[in-house]
């Protein structure tokens, strides 16, 4: 019982500090707006990523609408059709000098029948060299435009070979003969003898909202700021060294034991209810937390357990309010940085990677990301779980073990 | 009480590595007394009253508390004594009652039982008005009140008080004395450590005087006082101080003893040296002392007189003044 009652006293000091509420909530809600709108939060994730390219089709032939499905199904680029006024070139390139536009590919007319016919057409393009975006753009549409021309090639020899045995009753048929050609050669070089699949869960399906940047800002904010919040926790600590309150609850009916006890418990609990408040606002932006709760309590719970040992860790080791700073905001950037809660470890180098899951972050974050983002179920945290536990067992030890009364 | 002492300490010793903090100190404090440890920082006050209260394990010895080992039982102990630290151990952002409600529960007090025992205390310390006010605000004074309240929630039998007085105004020092006198009124032994021989003069049954770990003197203010006699202080501030004189005053009749440079005096000011004297009738040596200063061409600036009292005893016993250390 006396261990609740000296965690009920820190959590009622904790309350009456403003700097609590900052470093708990409003600090880590205001950053994952921040990170979740840079990294494409609501819709943005579903935005096409590809480079727009403007199309201005002077043909409007099969052989153009080809091209224009060649440089859709580039996955680089995103051709957008200009029409109308939109269609003048110089309009176009100045959408180009702009940045609007990566590029404009202009189709001149007949551009199909010269195609079809062996001729070698070179396509108009409008684009900025000293842009990135436009040498990019340049190669995508010259592959798209080779791999038409080959395909107006076989077609062509297809038309020649049929023509050896028979003859087509127009020119009409014969157009749509090659137009088909064309269509299948281009398909058969889109279904090569070795094809990749890429399967989606059907969470991820149901709910787009996991590919948005909150999927990875909420709990990377929620694990990074459980950390920062240790800073009030550890200054209670310090600060009841200091006044030497700390040594006179030893000369009460109080053990050392429960005193470590109710202090670690005080900051387990705050971690809880931070994370609990986080979640919530996770939630209200379309993280799937509420998916497998009993999988996300779990994560919550070893998350803070390790992070309650390392606030009981600092408030041990620290020997000033001014040092609880220091020490809770080193860890909070190392852990955070290097743990996957900045940038996601997938997008790091394999050694990044080994190095980011010698810490708990990591882990932590393979938790969250394991539900909210990659959809799995139960199963998939308990590793992450058991080894966040793990950490939570030796930085209490240690805490524990260094623990200072006076 | 059933005529037990309150705290019986036995051949106590404490080490800290090579620091010897108390060396085998013993002594009896009778139930209902107010019994002061006086001595100068480093004395070894605050080690022995830290075992006393079960902070401090002893090297070797022992001590009872309301008959309880402070080895053995500590818990006993625990429950028999309230600890008034000389520092302010209190939670500045909560409010008194809220400090008073913590430490109650720490002591075991719930519900009904510690909501009663809170008004008490507040009643007690002066502090029903402000009770919901946060510590942080609170005058010096009104923390130290807090301070000495937190250690009655429990009603113990014998409060153990840590230099209380240290670093605070005179009226918030008279304020604490006239509680220290209160609480014993009504029925609780006292354990008062301080370097102030003022304090344990007014306040003490016993008295005992401490230095480098060892008790050097015990019994009432009359008993020690007798240690040094009707020998009369004077302090003496000299514009210089050849080393002849004070070999000359030495041989004077009726002096016993010369101690240089030892308390400073509050006259005294830069180049100028003080000397103490314990000597049997000032009204006697006075001439002759400043009969050999003339002679050396020494000037005397000040000099005062004092009835024999804790701070002569113990210059008596160690050569050195209590406020020096």
């Amino acid at each position: 019982m006396r261990i609740l009652d000296l965690t009920i006293k820190d959590l009622r000091q904790l309350v009456r500090d403003w700097k609590t509420a900052l470093f708990l909530v409003i600090m880590p809600i205001l950053f994952t707006l921040l990170f979740g709108f840079a990294f494409g939060g609501f819709g943005g994730g579903a935005q096409d990523p590809r480079l727009p390219v403007g199309f201005i089709d002077q043909d409007r032939s099969s052989s153009s609408a080809s091209l224009l499905r060649l440089l859709d199904q580039s996955g680089t680029l995103r051709p957008v059709l200009l029409e109308g006024q939109e269609a003048d070139p110089e309009r176009a390139e100045r959408k180009v000098q702009a940045g609007d536009l990566a590029a404009v590919v202009i189709v001149p007319a007949s551009y199909g029948d010269r195609l079809l016919a062996g001729e070698m057409i070179p396509l108009r393009v409008l684009l900025d060299e000293s842009e990135p975006a436009g040498l990019t753009a340049r190669r995508e549409i010259q592959t798209a435009a080779l791999r038409l021309a080959g395909a107006a090639e076989i077609a062509r020899l297809s038309a020649q070979a049929y023509e050896a045995q028979a003859r087509f009753a127009d020119g009409l048929a014969r157009r749509q003969f090659l137009a088909e050609a064309v269509d299948r050669a281009i398909q058969a070089w889109q279904e090569p003898p070795l094809t990749m699949l890429k399967t989606e869960s059907k969470a991820m399906e149901a709910n787009p909202i996991m590919q948005s940047g909150f999927s990875h800002a909420s709990p990377s904010m929620m694990v990074q700021f459980s950390i920062a919040g240790l800073i009030g926790a550890a200054t209670i600590l310090v600060s009841e060294r200091k006044s030497r309150a700390l040594r006179r609850l030893l000369t009460t009916a109080i053990s050392r034991p429960q005193i470590i006890l109710g202090h670690y418990l005080a900051m387990f609990l705050m971690i809880i209810i931070q994370f609990v408040i986080l979640i919530a606002f996770g939630q209200l932006l379309g993280v799937p937390y509420l998916r497998q709760p009993l999988a996300v309590a779990l994560v919550m719970a070893a998350t803070a357990a390790w992070t309650a040992a390392l606030g009981l860790l600092i408030g041990v080791l620290a020997k000033t309010e001014e040092q609880t700073i220091i020490y809770s905001l080193i860890p909070m950037f190392v852990l955070s940085g290097v743990g996957g809660a900045w940038v996601p470890l997938e997008f790091t180098s394999q050694t990044f990677q080994t190095i980011g899951h010698l810490l708990p972050t990591a882990w932590a974050m393979d938790g969250f990301e394991n539900l909210v983002i990659r959809g799995l179920g139960i199963e998939s945290v308990l590793q992450p779980v058991a080894i966040m536990s793990a950490y939570a067992v030796g930085l209490f030890a240690l805490a524990a073990w260094r623990f200072r009364f006076e | 009480m059933n005529g037990q002492p309150a705290i019986q300490v036995r051949d106590l010793h404490k080490r800290f590595g090579d620091l010897h903090a108390v060396k085998g100190i013993s002594f009896t404090v009778p139930a209902g007394q107010i019994f002061s440890l006086l001595g100068p920082n480093g004395a070894g006050k605050s080690t022995t009253i830290s075992i006393l209260s079960c902070l401090l394990q002893p090297t070797s010895g022992d001590a009872l508390v309301m008959g309880h080992s402070v080895q053995r039982e500590p818990m006993a102990v625990k429950a028999a004594i309230g600890v008034v630290p000389q520092e302010i151990a209190l939670y500045e952002d909560l409010s008194a009652r809220e400090n008073l409600d913590f430490w109650g529960k720490m002591v075991g007090l719930r519900g009904a039982a510690l909501r009663q025992r809170v008004d008490e205390v507040l009643e007690i310390i002066g502090l029903a008005d402000r009770q919901k006010g946060r510590v942080a605000k609170f005058s010096g004074g009104m923390k130290r009140r807090l301070n000495i309240g937190i250690a009655l929630l429990h009603r113990p039998q014998v409060i153990i008080m840590d230099e209380p007085t240290v670093g605070i105004d005179p009226q918030t020092r008279r304020n604490i004395l006239d509680s220290v006198k209160e609480l014993n009124r009504q029925g609780m032994t006292v354990l008062y450590t301080t370097h102030y021989m003022e304090e344990a003069q007014e306040l003490s049954d016993q008295i005992a005087i401490m230095d480098q770990g060892r008790i050097i003197a015990q019994g009432t203010h009359q008993d020690l006082v007798q240690i040094v006699g009707e020998l009369d202080r004077v302090d003496l501030t000299l514009n210089a101080l050849p080393d002849w004189v004070t070999d000359r005053w030495q041989q004077i009749p009726g002096v016993q003893k010369v101690i240089v440079g030892a308390p400073s005096h509050p006259q005294a000011t830069d180049g100028e040296r003080t000397v103490t004297l314990l000597v049997d009738d000032s009204n006697l040596v006075l001439p002759r002392l400043f009969e050999s200063a003339t002679q050396a061409g020494v000037r005397i600036t000040s000099v005062t007189i004092q009835e024999p009292n804790l701070e002569a005893v113990f210059l008596h016993l160690t050569g050195r003044a209590l406020r020096d250390e």
